[in-house]
């Protein structure tokens, strides 16, 4: 062989001869990273495909979601005169309301609960239309007949009430007659959003006015959404509408918005389950890296041959970059397949929860990036013991059976597989949604690798150190630990990610429930009363107060303000640091003469109980820290069309999660007493009394709108749990890939198994003592795991909770233990199967001398 | 036995059983061109405390006998009794224990295991034996084969010589009745050879331990006390004691 014939171009047709040679053997050895490459590139695959199946979906169905071309929203009141005819000039209008209500069964049992009310005109919907069971023509659906309108409802409302199709409800003071349930209502996404309190009840426009809830300060929200005349560009027509009405308070929202809290939603999740997918991906990469040791750990003779033969090393090297490529093609493609199909599947299951439905097809580019970070991990994986494997002096081959050379494949090398790593982390920012969380996720994920990395060789040190154990089973046991060749460190890292995840995520969703649920404070109100007329407020105290077992009540006026300037700079300018959110359409808003309870006055000073002086405002510390402001500030606020400016008089430390009233923004007395409003109220009652007290008040107060505490937390536990559960499957992504480079190692490490365990038994172990000491070793193997995950899992999970979602969290032991005993247990179990496999191996073929 | 005293009675005395007794030992296997027949109804008896050099050409059937006598592999027909057991009668465990007290084993390949030092490899037995000075016991064993200075060794890290001398002390760790030795020498130079060849037959001697030894080397088969020759499956000459 000339050094032509083994270099440049040649080389790698040689090379790529001698691989397929090679590769005539078969696929045996390799499964395990074919598997690896799969089910990584197949989750990432699928996510993307998945996502933009659904925004394809949104897109296609922006027009139905958003009800119109374009749709504004206005809390509280109407649009007025003004606004409403240059409305109807500038295209089609279809007008709807919606709001909370308590609907009341005219049935003997007599259910009674809370409803997202929802009035529609002629016009709607513009666009889709809304199916019901039984079809029923608009008129028939609403029309009143003997007394009583038509409504359409959600079908949980019957269950709820105890009603069927042609029973009669009442809502407010008009009765209504329940005339088909809704199996599709187009525009539910763009309207009140994905949370609700209640089941849907759709009425005409026309019946709302007899239910008498519209009063003044009702948190009503008056949707119109109009259909452009041909052609109308829905841009300009948004900044023809501001320039006509500049100073109007209402939310305009254009096609390429329809559903900003779903398309926000379904972007996070995306962005969550790629990195899952990702790190499933480099939790395989460990498995490549294995499969590739292992499957070289065989070929040694082979090398040494070829060496022997005159291939220099370059040629080795590629000889077997070649083959470990070809294979995690085939990986790769079989991912790409599945991630393919996989919308196909998971488009079914989501149709329930998701209000848009997925456009099935293949969409090449979250394809072509899941090949592309299938084929780096592979790379980068896979050079470096293909690299240290080509270096092996061929003299030494034939005696480096157990012991890894401790070589270092040449500098070249090391550099490839550091750019095929920067190629991944670039490509995981590069295509991610939000650059700056991606790149944090890859610190992470080089910091955990590190991190088990040096746990792995912490826990093989200690395994080392352990001594005077006399139990031999258990001394060959922690032996194996850390024995030349031992596959500790790899296991513990591959199998430790997935289980660090799996252990972070099930703190968090046990932490939040608790908060939700267990730390309710005992003193926790059992309603919350909304639409309280400042009339009624009087005789709405005296009922209460009427019924056994109701205790404490508590009642604040509401209105609803926007922020509209800080300082005198518009509230769209003003530079802030966080707390956006406040200054984002409306806000609940009230005023007082004394500060309510659990919110101590941090900076400033709350006004005599007494004031009626020009307007102050008292706010949340840390929003106003956030927003830049500080007390002898002044802050402005748009109520109902007309502005109050107000100075910051005090700052308060509010403790949000007490549930009692509190308010980010508190004016004093005065001013803001003669806008519209409606008080809230919340009561605290005895269980018992619950049902009685809620029929009374919506007897009394039809406009009332009753909100258990209980149940609205249960709601929120109830979707927290869901996604607790959805992101502890997509975890088991990455536990999935562990367990797969877990098996990887036991198989690549059987034919030592078996050697040794006939080498054992001719030593006179029995059985039992063969399987004792694999079982041992491997249950130690997932104890050190699990007990590392338990560590730097709940790490991650405190920072979450403390940093991320700013809640004090607590290390619920039973999760934790939990998830390890389980790990410990597979882990023993894998090991278990593979030494009864190698049991069954006859002693005198492997004794015999060749 | 029975033996004649100077009064003239005559006393029935029990001796000590043969450490090895085959009695019409055959393995038949199936193969894809027939039967083979590897053993063909061969006996041969050891006493306790002899050596026996057990010579043939390749393919004789010196190595599947022996894995027989050593429990690895059970034979089609006849039977074997080792240091008084019947071993047809025990399951694969009872034969590891059986092993473990009973008999050591030298291979040509030496067969340690890799993952484990030297010192280990010569601990594990007496381990399994439950023997609370294993390491002490196996310090002594390596000391005494000359490899003091190699306890920490793993076997990849040591000379052929070496590590069989690993596998001589570890055949010897457990003080067994019975020691195998199939080619021991044959995967070694001469000189090395010899010098592990000068251990284990000290160490038999010592230890006061039947020797069985398998060898292509009539010189080294001349330094037991008894040659039994094998030829095509049966024992040719030899297989009683003199």
């Amino acid at each position: 062989m000339t050094d032509d014939s083994c270099s440049g171009l040649a080389g790698w047709r040689l090379a790529l001869r001698l691989a397929r040679r090679e590769l005539r053997g078969g696929l045996a050895g390799f499964r395990i990273l074919i598997a690896c490459l799969m089910l990584g590139v197949a989750s990432i695959a699928g996510v993307g495909s998945l996502s933009q199946a659904l925004l394809a979906g949104l897109a296609q169905d922006a027009r139905e979601i958003l009800g119109g071309d374009v749709a504004i929203r206005i809390v509280h009141a109407p649009a007025g005169t003004a606004e409403l005819s240059w409305l109807d000039e500038h295209g089609a209008v279809a007008r709807t309301i919606e709001m909370r209500a308590m609907a009341l069964a005219d049935t003997t049992a007599g259910g009674l609960t809370l409803v997202e009310l929802k009035s529609v005109d002629d016009a709607w919907p513009l666009y889709g239309n809304l199916t019901t069971t039984p079809a029923l023509p608009r008129a028939a659906l609403f029309e009143r007949r003997d007394g009583a309108w038509g409504a359409a409802v959600e079908a949980n409302l019957l269950d709820r009430l105890g009603a069927g199709i042609g029973d009669t409800v009442r809502i407010g003071e008009a009765r209504f007659q329940i005339r088909a349930t809704i199996d599709r209502e187009p525009d539910r996404a763009g309207g009140a959003g994905l949370f609700s309190l209640g089941p849907r009840v759709l009425i005409a426009g026309d019946a709302l006015p007899d239910t008498r809830l519209i009063r003044p300060g009702s948190l009503a929200y008056y949707h119109y959404r109009i259909r452009l005349t041909d052609n109308a560009d829905a841009h300009v027509w948004t900044r023809a509408l501001e320039k006509a009405f500049p100073d109007a308070a209402w939310r305009v929202r254009t096609l390429d918005n329809a559903s900003p809290q779903l398309q926000r939603m379904i972007d996070r999740t995306t962005l969550f389950l790629t990195l899952v997918g990702l790190t499933a991906l480099l939790v395989g990469g460990v498995g490549v890296a294995n499969a590739v040791n292992a499957y070289l750990d065989g070929k040694i003779a082979v090398i040494a041959t070829l060496k022997c033969l005159g291939a220099p090393s370059s040629l080795v090297f590629r000889i077997y970059l070649l083959q470990i490529l070809a294979l995690s093609l085939a990986g790769i493609a079989a991912g790409v397949a599945l991630g393919a199909a996989i919308p196909l599947v998971a488009a079914d299951l989501l149709q329930g929860y998701l209000p848009v439905a997925a456009r099935i097809a293949i969409y090449p580019q979250p394809l072509i990036a899941a090949a592309l970070f299938g084929l780096l991990t592979a790379v980068a994986f896979a050079i470096w013991p293909i690299a240290r494997a080509g270096e092996i002096p061929a003299a030494s081959l034939f005696r480096n059976l157990v012991v890894p050379a401790r070589i270092r494949p040449p500098p070249a090398y090391i550099a490839a597989t550091a750019t095929a790593g920067l190629a991944l982390a670039a490509l995981a920012i590069v295509t991610s949604r939000d650059a700056a969380f991606a790149a944090w996720f890859v610190a992470g994920a080089a910091a955990a690798m590190v991190a088990f990395r040096l746990a792995a060789a912490g826990t093989m040190a200690l395994a080392r150190r352990i001594r005077g154990i006399r139990r031999p089973g258990l001394r060959l046991a922690l032996a194996g630990l850390h024995r030349p060749g031992a596959p500790t460190a790899s296991v513990v890292l591959s199998l430790g990610i997935g289980l660090t995840v799996l252990t972070a995520v099930a703190l968090i969703q046990g932490n939040l429930s608790r908060q939700i649920t267990e730390e309710l404070p005992a003193d926790a109100p059992a309603f919350f009363f909304i639409d309280i007329q400042p009339d009624q407020i009087a005789p709405f105290e005296a009922l209460l107060s009427s019924i056994d077992g109701v205790g404490k009540i508590e009642q604040v006026p509401m209105l609803r303000g926007r922020i509209t300037a800080l300082n005198g700079v518009p509230a769209g300018k003003a530079k802030v640091t966080g707390s956006r959110w406040v200054l984002e359409g409306d806000r609940g808003i009230t005023w007082a003469n004394a500060p309510p309870p659990d919110s101590p006055v941090i900076a400033g000073e709350w006004w005599p109980a007494d004031y009626r002086g020009p307007l102050l405002v008292s706010i949340d510390g840390e929003v106003a820290a956030n927003l830049g402001v500080e007390v002898g500030d002044t802050l402005t606020v748009n109520v109902l069309g007309r502005e109050f400016t107000a100075t910051i008089a005090s700052l308060r430390a509010v403790k949000w999660r007490t549930l009692g009233i509190n308010f980010v923004i508190i004016f004093s007395p005065g001013p803001l007493e003669a806008a519209p409003r409606m008080h809230i109220a919340i009561v605290h009652t005895d269980p018992a009394v619950e049902t009685a007290l809620e029929r009374a008040v919506t007897d009394a107060f039809p406009n009332v709108s009753a909100i258990r505490v209980r149940t609205a937390l249960d709601t929120v536990n109830g979707i927290v749990a869901s996604i607790g559960t959805a992101v502890r499957m997509t975890a088991g992504v990455t536990l999935l890939a562990g367990t797969l480079v877990l098996a990887g190692a036991v198989a690549a490490g059987h034919r030592r198994r078996v050697y040794d365990s006939v080498i054992l038994k001719v030593l006179g172990a029995t059985r039992r003592n063969v399987l004792t000491i694999y079982a041992l070793e491997y249950g130690l193997l997932g104890l050190a795991t699990a007990a590392i995950a338990a560590i730097i899992g709940s790490i991650a999970a405190w920072a979450v909770l403390e940093f991320v979602m700013g809640i004090d969290s607590v290390w619920l032991s039973s999760v934790v233990i939990a998830t390890g005993l389980g790990c410990t247990l597979a882990t023993m179990l894998v090991g278990f199967a593979g030494t009864w496999r190698a049991l069954g191996h006859k002693a005198a073929p492997l004794l015999r001398s060749e | 036995m029975k033996a004649e005293t100077e009064a003239g009675a005559v006393v029935t005395a029990t001796a000590a059983p043969p450490m090895i007794e085959l009695t019409q030992l055959e393995l038949h296997l199936a193969s894809a061109g027939g039967e083979v027949n590897i053993l063909r109804g061969l006996d041969l008896r050891v006493e306790a405390g002899e050596t026996v050099g057990i010579v043939g050409p390749s393919g004789s059937g010196k190595s599947t006998m022996m894995m027989i006598i050593g429990g690895l592999e059970r034979p089609t027909g006849g039977s074997v009794r080792v240091a008084g057991r019947d071993l047809a009668g025990l399951n694969e465990d009872a034969l590891a224990l059986f092993r473990r007290d009973k008999v050591g084993i030298v291979f040509q390949s030496f067969h340690l295991v890799p993952t484990m030092s030297a010192l280990e490899n010569v601990a594990v037995p007496l381990e399994f034996a439950g023997r609370r000075d294993a390491f002490d016991r196996a310090r002594a064993g390596l000391e005494a084969v000359g490899l003091g200075h190699r306890l920490t060794h793993y076997p990849s890290q040591l000379s052929g010589g070496e590590q069989q001398r690993v596998a001589v002390a570890r055949a010897f760790a457990t003080e067994p009745d019975l020691l195998l030795a199939d080619e021991p020498t044959g995967n070694l130079d001469g000189e090395t050879g010899a010098q592990v060849m000068d251990v284990l037959f000290d160490l038999a001697e010592r230890h006061g331990t039947t020797l069985l030894l398998i060898t292509h080397d009539d010189e080294l088969a001349h330094r037991c006390g008894r040659i039994v020759r094998l030829l095509d499956g049966l024992i040719v000459d030899g297989g009683q004691p003199a």
